[in-house]
Formats: C-alpha cells, structure tokens, sequence
C-alpha cells in the first residue's frame, strides 16, 4: 500500500509539472508573437547581466555584433540561389540548410541605408519570405513542399531584387507547368536554365523573361 | 501447491492494486482541463469579413478546417474527457500558429496570398483536413466537388487580392 501511495504521488506530481511546462511554453510563445522587442526585453531580464548591454547599445554608437552580424541584399540573394540550385539538384537537404540560412539573412539584415519606399517594400516582404524560408528549412525530406514555398518565396525575391536592387546581373525564369500549370517563376544567376520546381526530370524546361540589373 | 496458490494471490493483489492506481490517476487528470478555444463572436479580420465569401463556401471551410484554424472549436464531447482533450488541444495550438482564419485579415495581403496558396495546396494534395481528424468528424470528409469548390473560390479570391494590390499600387 505504501508503494501505490508513492506511485500516484509521483505520477501526480509528473503530470502537474509537465501541464506546467506546456503552459509556461505557451506564454513564451506568446509574448514571442505579440513583439520582438518584448522577447528580447523578457530575455535579458531573465538574464540580469545582458540589461547593461542593451541600453549600452542603443545609447553608444555603432554595435560591435552589428558589423558582423549584419547581413546585405547580397547575402539574402546568395542563400536564395543557393537554395535554387539546391532544389534544382533534387538536393533537399542542402535545400534546408539554405533556406535556414535565409531565414538568418532576413533577421540580421539592416534596414537603415534603405530609402523610405525601399524600406517599405522590405518590410512586407520580411515576415513572408522569412517564413517561407522558416518552412523550407523546417522540412528536409519533403522536397515538394519546399518547392511549394520556394514558389511563394520567389514572387517575394522578384519584388525586393525590382526595389532594392541585388547588386548582380539576375535573370527571372519561368516555368509554365508548375502550381498545375498556372505557372511559376524564380530568379537565377545564369542565363541557362535550371528548373528548381522539376530538378532533374525537367532540368532545362522554361524560359528567361526579364533581366534584372 | 500452497506456495503457488499465495505466490498467485500476491500477484492478483499487485494488479488490483496497480488498476487501482491507474484509475485514481485517470480520476485526478480530469481535473485538468485545458482552457478552451471558444471566443463566441467572430472578430473583424475574420474570413467572413475580409473576403467575399458565399454561404456554402464558408460552410464547408468551417466544417473541414475551423475546429484547429479558428478562434472557435465546435468541441466534441470526448474533448472533456483527459488525455483526448489535451490531444485536441495540442492540435488547436499548432494549427492556430501556422493558419488562423479568424484573424486573417489582419495579416499583409502578401501574406494572406500566401496563406491562401498554402490552404490551396493542402486540399490539392489531401493533407489536410488531418486523417485523424476525419476519422471522427464526417462533415471534415470533402468529396471532389466540395474540394473543387473551395480552390476555385480561393483561385477567386487571390485574383481579387491581387487586383487591389495592383490598382493601390497604380495610385
């Protein structure tokens, strides 16, 4: 008898403290989603040290992590082409680590040599591309589903290359059949082409539309 | 033989006991009852008020998808009953942060294209509405026409999306 006393002791115990774990992650969660600022500021609270260093941050001039941390418009194009070239090798893998890559050159861009129009274009396009990005990281294995967002974040890349400029010569090709022949496009850095949407079964299908400087 | 016969009541007293203790933790875990995904009233980003949306469609949306990607579960009864609760439960939390059609009118219209290509896809390729979930819910069943129904009206709307971006944009 003593022994099933301790039993459901420790089972309670168990189930109570994971019931709270689960909810302590939700609030996390939220407080995530509701603003960046918010997380970050929870953070360094719990972290007691890091205060200091974040008022010392926006106070002083340049940070020393931003010089390397900060990622360009050439950095987010080259980790979307490697991405391409990834899914055009049927590499999903590789695929997944370049769109994780993405991800991190979206959140560690700098926003403050942009133009207002230009800033506003990139801000639009930053929650959706990221988490396009987020997704194609998040599904190594499932290559189809990374062609259905890489497909979503290619309309995202066209309009921040017109408005931001990427500091290379891209091409943006289109393939008719893909999305049950509505078509798609992508952006690429040679003229030849190389469907990501197929890989290998149609390496060489589609077109150049558009040069972009 | 007399051994045996204790050896065996031993044994039986054991899992008396064990069922026992099995029952009072199934008793205590109903106690435990997660909050529930009900907010009664459907907010201003809602599907319903930010698109044209007929009846029918919004029906079917509603029967197939709502109860994971809404603000309000239709919960069935076993829902109260622990562990399944917490189950659905978990189900409502990660389909709400991927898809919510309650707020989607408060994302960019970017986004919203992009959620709606996403939904467009999932009933393209059968992945959702969950199999679990359709299992134990008929209504979330879509047949063939249901399912062509839905994409053309999602075709519908991206187009009509697109068309205010690019008129917003001419002005």
């Amino acid at each position: 008898m003593k022994r099933f006393v301790v039993l459901l002791a420790v089972t309670v115990i168990c189930l109570y403290t994971s019931n709270e774990v689960s909810l302590a992650q939700h609030k996390h969660h939220e407080t995530k989603s509701t603003s960046k600022n918010d997380s970050s500021r929870a953070q360094s609270d719990k972290k007691g040290s890091a205060i200091d260093k974040t008022s010392a941050d926006s106070t002083s001039a340049p940070r020393v992590t931003d010089a390397k941390a900060a990622a360009s418009i050439k950095d987010i194009v080259g980790r979307y082409l490697d991405l391409k070239n990834a899914l055009a090798n049927d590499k999903t893998k590789e695929a997944a680590i370049a769109g994780t890559a993405l991800e991190g050159a979206f959140k560690q861009f700098d926003k403050k040599d942009l133009t207002a129009s230009q800033k506003k274009v990139y801000e639009d396009v930053e929650d959706d591309a990221g988490e396009h990005a987020e997704h194609i990281g998040a599904n190594a294995g499932n290559i189809e589903h990374q062609r259905e967002h890489f497909d979503m974040l290619s309309k995202d890349m066209y309009d921040l290359v017109t408005a931001l400029g990427s500091g290379q010569l891209l091409y943006k090709d289109y393939c008719p059949m893909y999305n049950n022949k509505k078509g798609a496009i992508w952006l690429s850095e040679k003229k030849e082409i190389t469907n990501p949407y197929y890989g290998k079964k149609m390496l060489t299908c589609g077109s150049v539309k558009e040069e972009i400087k | 033989m007399v051994r045996s016969k204790k050896k065996l009541s031993k044994l039986m007293n054991r899992v008396r006991q064990l069922l026992f203790a099995l029952l009072v933790v199934f008793i205590v875990i109903q106690f435990m009852q997660p909050a529930r995904n009900e907010s009664g009233q459907a907010v201003q980003p809602d599907i319903s008020n930010t698109y044209n949306i007929p009846d029918t469609i919004y029906a079917l949306f509603k029967n197939a998808c709502f109860d994971c990607h809404s603000n309000n579960t239709n919960y069935p009864w076993y829902s109260k009953i622990q562990p399944m609760g917490w189950f659905i439960e978990r189900d409502i939390e990660n389909g709400k942060a991927k898809l919510n059609f309650s707020e989607l009118g408060s994302l960019s219209t970017r986004r919203q294209m992009s959620k709606l290509q996403e939904v467009e896809n999932r009933i393209n390729d059968g992945t959702m509405p969950l199999p679990s979930y359709k299992l134990m819910h008929h209504n979330a069943r879509l047949t063939k026409e249901e399912r062509k129904l839905l994409v053309g009206w999602i075709e519908e709307t991206k187009d009509s999306i697109m068309l205010k971006r690019t008129i917003k944009q001419i002005q």
